[in-house]
């Protein structure tokens, strides 16, 4: 695990030394700007009072939170590894004393943490809400983790794309594909009939139902497990497909 | 320091490498010689720790390379084939990354890296990007990335590919210079090159292990090249009368370049390269000889009979003729092996 830092480092530097970066937290950033004005803009103007907080609508009942991720992450991930197994600097890496799990490890903690930085900005919101009004703390964290955790459960899909295939274009695709699966999946839970197997199933699944809860302050360890799954069971899959194509 | 035995790696059905066994010993600069995709890529990501076998046992300064990697990984500089780096970063940079992920110590970084480019010539573009480097320093930033750990063997894949002629020469000079103080093992195409810098070499075709020897003795293999003899006359005649000739191995056409397809008939020549039976003691200028008194017997007319060049090509057609039957079919699969396949 001693390759950790360094490649993790390293990957950090590809990603921010690159104008795709800066693209996309600028894309990002525009988007949640204006999803926020909006909705500041809707309650300002409200006449009758609303069931509901502006970081609920932020965060929960929304479609343009998966929108954005689902705009974000693909370009995000895409590179990781196919773009190293095309230019063939993956020979380099992997003949150095690293393990494939380290490899992983450090590669996703680094697009992971990019994700994060990105929405790091958007903590002045609450500071803008804060001076209006009161915030809910506790419900403010419980959505900001669950973006973190939705977002990493993605990234991790994403990191397991591009460990597929040498083509990035390719791993974009079947990352979006995923996700967009993931999403349509949870709206299940909406058409399936109630009490059956599937309906259970898809709102387990289900991220729209999970971004709800947590806008709302809820925490539920079922919805952890879900995403700690959504985590770690790509990333394994990840360590495996490298392990593979190398000693294949 | 590399010790290979029984190495087979199979992609599928193909099979890549085939029963390759071979030692390289402390201080030895061995040049591993061999056509495109005759194996030699194959059997170097083989022992840098990035395929995996599929049988045999290959070992590097004692550590097995499946069941011990890292150690193995650690006794190595290896330099890909094109040397692939990342084109977003410095120079120095890149080698500083490569130094901490090789685990050089945090103190010994800098000036390890240092020495590295002193040793590989780079310092000069310590600070370019590697992407606006040309392909002769690219391939140089790769070679200071194989030696910026100080691992005693170094593998090179290939380290003159697409250099131009002054480039190759100050990449040779620099390996040479390390063969005084590594174990190096080199992968090439060129003939040339392993004569200027290699004490030994390993010649492989089509995943076999055929030769091996010093670099001394290369030069005999290539002393006893074939000879080419141009007759004017019907070249049916001129084969037939070639292998009538006691002693004599592979005959194939040589294709005239000096007469025009639509000449006379009287005034058509044709070209033979012909080689001496392997092992055969009645070969060598007795058999120019004999093969000159033939061809005048049978009625052709001898126009130049000469040494043909020794090219690598030569060699492998005589080092392949000996464990082959000799015949038509074993000359075209001999000079097919050399264009024949990607280098896997």
């Amino acid at each position: 695990m001693r390759a950790f830092w360094p490649i993790y480092k390293r990957e950090l530097f590809a990603f921010f030394v690159t104008p795709l970066a800066w693209v996309l937290i600028t894309v990002f950033l525009i988007l949640q700007g204006l999803n926020f004005y909006w909705i500041i803009d809707t309650f300002a103007t409200r006449i009758q009072p609303s069931d509901q907080t502006p970081l609920q609508a932020f965060f929960g009942n929304t479609v343009l939170l998966y929108l954005v991720l689902f705009l974000l992450v693909p370009p995000m991930t895409m590179r990781l590894f196919a773009e190293e197994r095309k230019s063939g600097t993956i020979e380099a890496l992997m003949t150095a004393p690293v393990s494939s799990a380290a490899v992983v490890l450090a590669k996703y903690a680094a697009v992971v943490t990019t994700y994060l930085a990105m929405w790091l900005p958007t903590l002045l919101y609450l500071v803008v809400l804060h001076r209006a009004g009161d915030v809910d703390l506790e419900a403010a964290a419980a959505a900001y983790l669950g973006v973190g955790l939705v977002g990493a459960g993605y990234l991790s899909i994403g990191l397991l794309m591009s460990a597929a295939t040498d083509s990035q274009f390719l791993a974009l695709v079947v990352t979006a594909l995923a996700i967009l699966g993931l999403f349509v999946l949870g709206i299940g839970e909406f058409i399936a009939k109630d009490g059956t197997l599937l309906q259970a199933f898809c709102s387990h699944v289900s991220v729209w139902a999970q971004m709800n809860d947590f806008a709302s302050g809820i925490v539920d360890t079922r919805r952890l497990v879900f995403d700690a799954t959504l985590i770690v069971f790509p990333l394994f899959v990840a360590t495996r497909v490298v392990d593979a194509w190398r000693w294949g | 320091m590399i010790s290979v035995s029984h190495l087979v790696k199979r992609y599928g059905s193909r099979v890549a490498v085939n029963d390759v066994s071979f030692e390289v010993g402390r201080g030895d600069v061995v040049g591993f010689l061999g056509p495109n995709g005759a194996g030699k890529s194959t059997t170097l990501r083989i022992l840098a720790g990035f395929l995996g076998l599929t049988h045999g046992t290959v070992s590097i300064a004692g550590h097995d390379v499946t069941t011990d990697s890292f150690a193995a990984r650690q006794a190595i500089g290896y330099m890909p084939e094109t040397a692939p780096l990342y084109p977003e970063m410095r120079v120095a940079e890149y080698l500083a990354f490569r130094a901490e992920l090789k685990r050089v110590a945090r103190r010994d970084r800098v000036s390890w890296v240092g020495r590295a480019m002193e040793q590989a010539r780079v310092v000069d573009v310590a600070n370019h990007l590697i992407g606006t480097l040309s392909k002769g320093y690219r391939q140089r930033v790769g070679l200071a990335d194989a030696l910026v750990a100080r691992p005693p063997i170094l593998i090179l894949d290939e380290p003159t590919a697409g250099m131009d002629p002054n480039q190759i020469r100050d990449v040779r000079s620099v390996v040479k210079e390390l063969g005084e103080t590594h174990t190096v093992l080199l992968s090439t195409h060129i003939l040339s090159e392993v004569e200027a810098t290699c004490s030994r070499v390993i010649v492989i075709a089509k995943g076999k292990l055929v030769a091996e020897g010093d670099t001394k003795d290369l030069g005999r293999m290539r002393g006893t090249s074939a000879t080419l003899v141009t007759v004017r006359g019907r070249p049916e005649d001129a084969r037939a009368a070639l292998k009538g000739v006691v002693g004599m191995g592979q005959v194939r056409v040589q294709p005239d370049p000096r007469t025009p397809a639509s000449s006379a008939e009287e005034d058509r020549t044709c070209s033979f390269r012909f080689l001496a039976r392997a092992k055969d003691e009645a070969g060598g200028p007795a058999l120019v000889e004999r093969a000159v008194a033939a061809l005048v017997q049978a009625g052709l007319f001898v126009r130049e009979v000469r040494p043909a060049e020794g090219s690598l090509e030569d060699l492998f057609a005589e080092l392949t003729s000996g464990r082959r039957d000799e015949g038509d079919q074993a000359t075209a699969d001999a000079t097919a092996g050399g264009g024949e396949g990607a280098d896997a």
